[in-house]
């Protein structure tokens, strides 16, 4: 039996039953509730009414109720949707696709990655990290300083490191832990993504894949697998391992193991860190600007485009936040039970 | 099928926990491994399921040499302590899965579950899931899992540790039950020594990684190998006092017996249990001493005696009314007294 963690983390997650409470704590409480979803929900409602605003209507504000206030018009939806058409609808695609593609990849990768670094000890010696570090670098000088054929480099390559792993890394017995391994993957987020920017721009350019989805996803996937990897190693570590022990004298392979009987056990948490992800890659803008241009231009792009030559184009770009934040919330809702519970593991047992 | 060891040790970094297990276990055998927490037993288990690798010597199921095969491909089942129920399968897809992961049509999965389920008077709970069942009937569900695909041997370790003692003593003997009907080889893992006592057809008694005696429980009781079998098995414990032997008669503080033997140790310990001594007057025991403490049990009374500096346990009437300090005579019967070298701590024959 595991024992119970301090309750800290389960009484901020899950609050007292209000139903329980006392009459003066009981109002006071829905006060203040009331009072925060009013500034949370603010932002949402003006850009709502916005979106339904003529350009006069928000110079000349601000106007507070639609049929009170002014006149609620179409004009906005009707140039987002028909005048401009397609070149909304393609970016709406873009994002669909890259945000599911890439998430799905990150979650996959991620939780694979993670469920390794819970079951598996793994030695990596620093040797071999030198001889990989050392092995890149020369393909690099090979093939752009002495005109080597990539191909030819990179095999000689993996061969000379496949050969030193047996030799050379073997005499040293420094290596690093899963714990290293981890700090190693979470660092790669703690830098910042702007100083990677330009080596990636530059490394898509010289494989001609700029503009393209398969940019957008490989680049979204690698950015995020750090924090899949981070959030899903604690669902896997509060899998009992007599669980897959059992598993495997049943007969089962490693791979049936992790399909089979860690993944859906640690499926809630699965969930929350695919929403938690889907709505990173949802909104990214950074990447997406510097690797995107017409044809893969996600959404975040063409909101930011509404602030163009002409000044910001509040109503246009009401419309598009509307449309953009309208599915998450539509899905955050369907699976806020998955969320709250999937927070929760390893905090609340079974 | 047989099932041996032959030399196995393994070693946690620096740490040998076990050393050089050598151990037969004949085919339906039930084969229980008794050792305190740290003995190495679970260790040794683990090690024959395959789960835990082997750092030297062999171990081989059925005459084939299973050192370094995975677990899944030595065809054994094990029953773990926590009975290793998977939380979101119901009871029947957890008694199936062995058989679904061999990739067994799925009308021979059902008949198999079924007739599993009956023999373990599941069949009622065959749609729960395992958080909605007690305790003994999660124990029944892990049972089943093992027995369903007919393996070679069972490991089991202390499959009736969770349970509560009304309960264990129910298991017990269906677990002993299921065992002789089935008739597979199995290996038990427990501290406790009455599980052993009763379930076992060989007890393999375990001391930090060492095999102290490997015999019945009669021969393990009655002739226990060394002081600390002596020690472990028995409740309350065998009584042992520190002597000397000459030509067979013991020496002590307390006072001088003959022994049934003829050896001569300048170094002897003597043990006896406390059901083989019996209260006397002062001048009528081997031993002499003052009452220490008294336990009325139930049916009997265990009376503590001080003789010469150390205590002895006596088995007595639940009449027996003498109060402490009294002094106090204790009869031993020779024929029970067991005799051993205080160097080496085996036994003297």
């Amino acid at each position: 039996m595991r024992v119970e963690r301090p309750s800290l983390l389960r009484r901020l997650i899950e609050p007292p039953n209000l139903e329980t409470l006392a009459p003066i704590p009981k109002v006071a409480t829905y006060a203040a509730l009331i009072a925060w979803s009013l500034v949370v929900l603010m932002p949402l409602y003006w850009v709502v009414i916005t979106s339904f605003k003529l350009p006069v209507e928000v110079d000349t504000g601000p106007y507070y109720l639609p049929f009170i206030d002014f006149r609620p018009s179409l004009d906005a939806w009707h140039y987002i949707f028909v005048d401009l058409g397609n070149d909304t609808l393609r970016p709406y695609a873009n994002s669909v696709v890259v945000a599911l593609a890439s998430t799905t990849l990150a979650v996959l990768i991620g939780s694979l990655a993670a469920y390794a670094l819970v079951r598996i000890r793994f030695k990596v010696k620093f040797a071999s990290i030198v001889a990989f570090i050392a092995l890149v670098i020369g393909v690099i000088v090979a093939v752009v300083e002495l005109q080597v054929p990539w191909q030819l480099a990179v095999v000689i390559a993996i061969a000379l490191f496949i050969l030193s792993l047996g030799t050379i890394a073997r005499r040293f017995r420094a290596g690093l832990g899963n714990n290293d391994i981890e700090f190693w993957i979470i660092s790669n987020r703690i830098m910042p993504p702007v100083v990677a920017v330009l080596p990636i721009y530059i490394m898509f350019q010289q494989l001609h894949l700029l503009d393209t989805h398969i940019a957008l996803i490989s680049t979204y996937t690698a950015v995020n697998l750090p924090i899949v990897v981070w959030l899903t190693r604690d669902f896997f570590a509060g899998v009992p391992i007599d669980l897959e022990e059992s598993a495997e004298m049943d007969g089962a392979s490693k791979f049936r193991v992790f399909f089979t009987i860690a993944l859906p056990l640690v499926r809630s948490g699965l969930v929350a860190t695919f929403m938690l992800v889907l709505i990173l890659a949802w909104n990214e803008y950074l990447l997406a600007l510097f690797l995107s241009n017409a044809n893969a231009q996600t959404m975040p792009l063409l909101v930011s485009a509404q602030n163009g030559t002409r000044g910001p184009q509040w109503w246009y770009m009401s419309v598009l936040i509307v449309i953009m934040v309208a599915p998450v919330v539509v899905v955050a809702m369907f699976l806020q039970k998955h969320i709250a519970r999937g927070l929760l593991v390893g905090a609340v047992k079974g | 099928m047989r099932i041996s060891l032959s030399d196995v040790r393994k070693s946690f970094g620096s740490v040998e926990v076990v050393k050089g297990l050598n151990l037969d276990v004949e085919d339906g055998e039930f084969l229980v491994l008794l050792g305190a927490s740290g003995s190495g037993k679970t260790t040794a288990l683990r090690m024959i399921a395959g789960l835990e690798t082997v750092s030297d010597g062999r171990i081989a199921i059925g005459g084939r040499d299973v050192t370094d095969v995975l677990p899944k491909y030595r065809d054994v089942a094990m029953v773990f302590q926590s009975y290793a129920l998977y939380p979101h399968k119901t009871v029947f897809d957890n008694i199936a899965y062995p058989l679904a992961v061999r990739k067994r049509p799925k009308a021979e999965i059902e008949a198999a579950v079924k007739d599993v389920a009956r023999q373990v008077q599941l069949d009622a709970l065959l749609d729960r899931y395992p958080r909605q069942l007690s305790g003994g009937q999660r124990q029944r569900v892990a049972l089943a899992r093992a027995i369903i695909r007919r393996p070679a041997a069972f490991l089991m370790d202390e499959p009736l540790s969770n349970l509560d003692a009304k309960l264990r003593g129910h298991m017990r003997a269906e677990l002993k039950h299921m065992q002789h009907k089935l008739g597979i080889t199995t290996i038990y893992v427990t501290h406790d020594q009455i599980e052993a006592m009763t379930l076992a057809h060989r007890v393999a008694v375990l001391e930090r990684g060492v095999l102290q005696q490997l015999d019945t429980p009669a021969n393990i009781y009655n002739r226990p190998a060394n002081l600390f079998v002596a020690g472990f098995i028995g409740s309350p414990p065998m009584n042992f006092l520190d002597g000397e032997l000459v030509d067979g008669r013991f020496s002590a503080v307390a006072g001088s017996f003959g022994t049934t033997s003829r050896a001569t140790r300048t170094q002897a310990v003597a043990g006896i249990r406390p059901e083989d001594c019996r209260v006397a007057a002062p001048s009528d025991g081997q031993i002499a001493g003052d009452v220490y403490a008294t336990e009325l049990i139930g049916d009997h009374t265990l009376v503590t005696c001080r003789c010469g500096g150390e205590m002895v346990t006596v088995k007595a009437d639940k009449e027996f009314d003498r109060s402490v300090g009294e002094a106090i005579g204790v009869a031993l019967a020779p024929r029970a007294i067991h005799l051993f070298d205080r160097q080496s701590g085996d036994r003297i024959v």
